[in-house]
């Protein structure tokens, strides 16, 4: 499931060797902490926080299918 | 760079083909399925499919060369395919003029959950392969991404729709106003009604509430 968010952040940002991306698993289910540099967090969210959104679209699709829930945090 | 196109009855046929030739498993392969073949009426009309297969290694290779935006748009969408888990082919139509966009169609069986409830997951894959695309080659690509030509049938039915309404509208001489929608299912509503007679369109309200209201009378 991380890899997703790995993909993504890696091919937005400008410093791809900053990025890390964590998996594990709560009561609430899978909770995937992606962590950028500083100067990337804006490009990670998007305005309006429209890629941050469309990436946990996309984990829900995964998560869905495998009868999961998925959070995604930035930090 | 390895590649090879190959023709043959079927795309599956033509893909074992491949195989063999190359003597590599289906997953060392990138498939571009170039022409579908047709079956015919008793042999009349066949067209046999034609695909071609490019080397992973090589492939992967070449992205990071000088490349055309489709390439580049399709290997990206592949990629995001890949790591979410999804296996499906992704057709090519290459654009015919430059001020048509790329179009990227996914192939492949139970492909519903790449559409979502109004297609929402659709437009985010939409919206982050053109984000990544136009970060790997510095320009801004348009690029549409579809779903076993989801958006294409959907697009035909609002059309009708629209006609439908603006009839109805013309009779009554009321306007009506349609269901919120996604900016370009209202763009597909304002480009069938530019040029009726009776009616004209205008865009109503914020956000995801934002809907078409077609009303009597040419603007």
């Amino acid at each position: 499931m991380k890899e997703i968010v790995e993909y993504i952040a890696r091919a937005i940002v400008t410093t791809p060797d900053d990025v890390k991306v964590t998996e594990e698993t709560d009561a609430g289910g899978i909770v995937i902490k992606l962590e950028v540099n500083v100067e990337d967090k804006g490009r990670v969210i998007g305005k309006q926080g429209r890629v941050a959104e469309a990436m946990r679209t996309l984990l829900r699709v995964v998560a869905t299918k495998e009868g999961n829930r998925v959070r995604l945090e930035i930090i | 760079m390895r590649e090879l196109e190959i023709s043959a009855k079927t795309v599956e046929e033509a893909t074992r083909i491949a195989l063999e030739q190359l003597g590599v498993a289906r997953d060392d392969l990138e498939i571009i399925v170039l022409k579908k073949g047709k079956s015919g009426v008793l042999g009349v009309g066949a067209e046999d499919a034609r695909i071609k297969v490019i080397l992973e290694d090589d492939y992967n290779r070449a992205a990071g060369a000088e490349n055309g935006e489709a390439d580049t748009a399709r290997q990206v969408l592949c990629d995001i395919l890949r790591v979410m888990g999804i296996g499906a082919t992704v057709e090519v139509t290459l654009a015919p003029d430059i001020n048509t966009p790329v179009l990227l169609n996914i192939e492949g069986d139970d492909l519903g959950v790449l559409i979502g409830r109004r297609g929402q997951a659709l437009s985010s894959l939409q919206y982050l392969v053109r984000l990544i695309v136009a970060e790997k080659l510095k320009k801004w690509v348009s690029v549409n991404v579809d779903v076993d030509w989801y958006k294409k049938r959907h697009y035909e039915a609002l059309k009708k729709l629209a006609l439908r309404l603006a009839e109805q509208v013309a009779r009554r001489k009321r306007p009506v106003t349609m269901e919120p929608m996604p900016p370009d299912e209202r763009r597909i509503i304002h480009i069938t009604l530019a040029d009726h007679a009776d009616v004209n369109t205008l865009s109503t309200g914020e956000g995801d509430g934002r809907c078409v209201v077609i009303q009597p009378g040419k603007r």
